[in-house]
């Protein structure tokens, strides 16, 4: 989590915001989700990203910021359900009995969220060389073979990837 | 600063070849040492590795990749339905977790509606409820409830995927099984209409059951003894086959747990507790000639015990 940062948005104005839209920020959440636990739960991280972000300062169009907040939430929400599910998935279709402890399924999680968000617009190649080599551990050859490439697209493709996420960072 | 990581990511890709040779290592070394920069470029990358060591190994990928999957055939499926644009958040609402109440496998809940009515999830249960001025509406996703209703004057009803079940002031039990919804009425009655034949509607009464498809109501039947046991964290049963238990059983735990054709056809009765299928397991080698076998927690086999 990120600090409060000295420019953050006043506490007053913060106040103002919650009152005049958390009520509009809740149905536009509820009509997307079908859950409305998840719609009021998210309403309320929308209000915390805001309150933490330099950049809110004085909104000329609170709304249509709150949405572009929450939206990028819901899709946030979304991709950490869908992984956990086959990380479970895949857990379960293991040969020996592993039960890895709450804490450690948590930060597992975690790093799978990351690693998946870092290889958002990657191509379906790319991806699934950089998975084979990085993820899974294989040689050069071994991944080549996988993917059906000559082992030099796989470094090719491979320092695409690393590149990839490197520029990320930055951002 | 971008020279420096592609020449990194470059020295990277080398390095971790299986066919590395000293003189590149040396090269590589020469390189680092020659411009902070390199070496801040080189570190960042082996803070990329890092993260990456985090993620289980061969669990990862198949994780990654099968979220991937999954996220793109919701979106699809959405598509297909509404021919809308898409962007990701779209294939959030036929997402199978977005539900009001949900059960996960193993689990059990009950839940007490805005009017007083009481459901009662079971496992691997996802339920909508939409309440307005003029009914009262509970969608069943997917798996099985129980529904006590509470006095109101607006209707009260249950969607299944096959069609409507409405209530006349009752207690009774809708599964969604397959292509199928089963409904066992314990008081009173309901009504049944198939999605795409309502004209074939159907009243139950307390102690029947029946099964219906979308377009068909089959035969009404005696309710099972105990059907909605469940709700106690009970499962009651009364001369089952043991694959029939096996199945029921396998609701309510993650895996495999199967049986050898030779003890398929044992029959036996009995009360079992749902919240501890590995105790239930194990009685079951006390009541019948089997014995079980696990390779993992996940992988449970029923066979004949040896003489």
């Amino acid at each position: 989590m990120s600090t409060v940062c000295p420019q953050t948005m006043p506490h007053a104005q913060l106040e103002l915001l919650y009152r005049e839209h958390h009520g509009w920020l809740h149905g536009w959440l509820r009509q997307r989700l079908s859950s409305s636990a998840d719609a009021a739960d998210l309403a309320q991280d929308t209000f915390i990203r805001v309150l933490l972000a330099r950049s809110a300062g004085s909104l000329r169009e609170p709304r249509h910021y709150l949405a572009t907040v929450a939206r990028g939430l819901v899709i946030d929400l979304y991709r950490r359900r869908s992984l956990e599910q086959a990380y479970l998935d895949a857990l379960a279709l293991r040969p020996e009995s592993y039960e890895p402890s709450a804490e450690e399924r948590a930060l597992i999680l975690d790093s799978l969220l990351a690693i998946d968000r870092m290889l958002d617009g990657l191509g379906e190649r790319t991806r699934a060389i950089f998975l084979a080599v990085q993820l899974d551990g294989l040689s050069y050859e071994k991944a080549a073979e996988r993917v059906d490439v000559s082992v030099s697209t796989v470094r090719k493709h491979l320092a695409k990837a690393l590149m990839h996420c490197l520029l990320l960072e930055d951002e | 600063m971008k020279v420096a990581l592609n020449q990194a990511v470059d020295w990277y890709v080398r390095l971790n070849d299986s066919q590395v040779t000293d003189a590149q290592r040396a090269a590589w070394q020469a390189w680092l040492a020659e411009d902070p920069c390199h070496a801040q470029a080189w570190a960042r990358l082996e803070g990329l590795r890092q993260r990456f060591e985090q993620a289980p190994q061969g669990l990862a990928s198949m994780a990654l990749e099968n979220a991937r999957y999954s996220r793109r055939t919701a979106v699809k499926t959405l598509a297909a339905l509404f021919g809308v644009g898409l962007v990701g958040w779209q294939g959030y609402q036929v997402s199978p977790w977005s539900a009001d109440y949900v059960t996960r496998v193993g689990e059990r809940r009950r839940v007490t509606l805005a009017d007083g009515s009481r459901l009662d999830l079971n496992t691997d249960t996802r339920v909508d409820i939409r309440f307005d001025a003029g009914q009262r509406l509970i969608h069943l996703l997917h798996g099985e409830i129980l529904v006590q209703t509470a006095k109101d004057s607006r209707p009260l009803s249950v969607h299944s995927t096959e069609g409507r079940i409405l209530a006349l002031g009752t207690r009774f039990s809708v599964r969604q099984i397959g292509a199928l919804t089963r409904v066992a009425v314990e008081e009173h009655a309901v009504e049944i209409r198939p999605r795409l034949a309502e004209a074939q509607m159907l009243r139950v009464e307390a102690g029947q059951a029946c099964d219906f498809t979308s377009g068909r109501v089959g035969d009404l039947r005696p309710a099972q003894t105990s059907a909605s046991a469940w709700a106690q964290g009970m499962l009651v049963v009364v001369d089952w086959r043991l694959d029939d238990l096996l199945a029921e059983l396998s609701r309510y735990r993650s895996g495999y747990l199967g049986c050898s054709p030779e003890v398929a056809a044992l029959r036996l009765s009995g009360a079992f507790n749902l919240d501890d299928c590995e105790a239930t397991l194990a009685s079951l080698q006390d009541a019948l000639p089997v014995e079980v076998h696990r390779m993992t927690r996940y992988w449970v086999r029923i066979d004949q015990r040896k003489a």
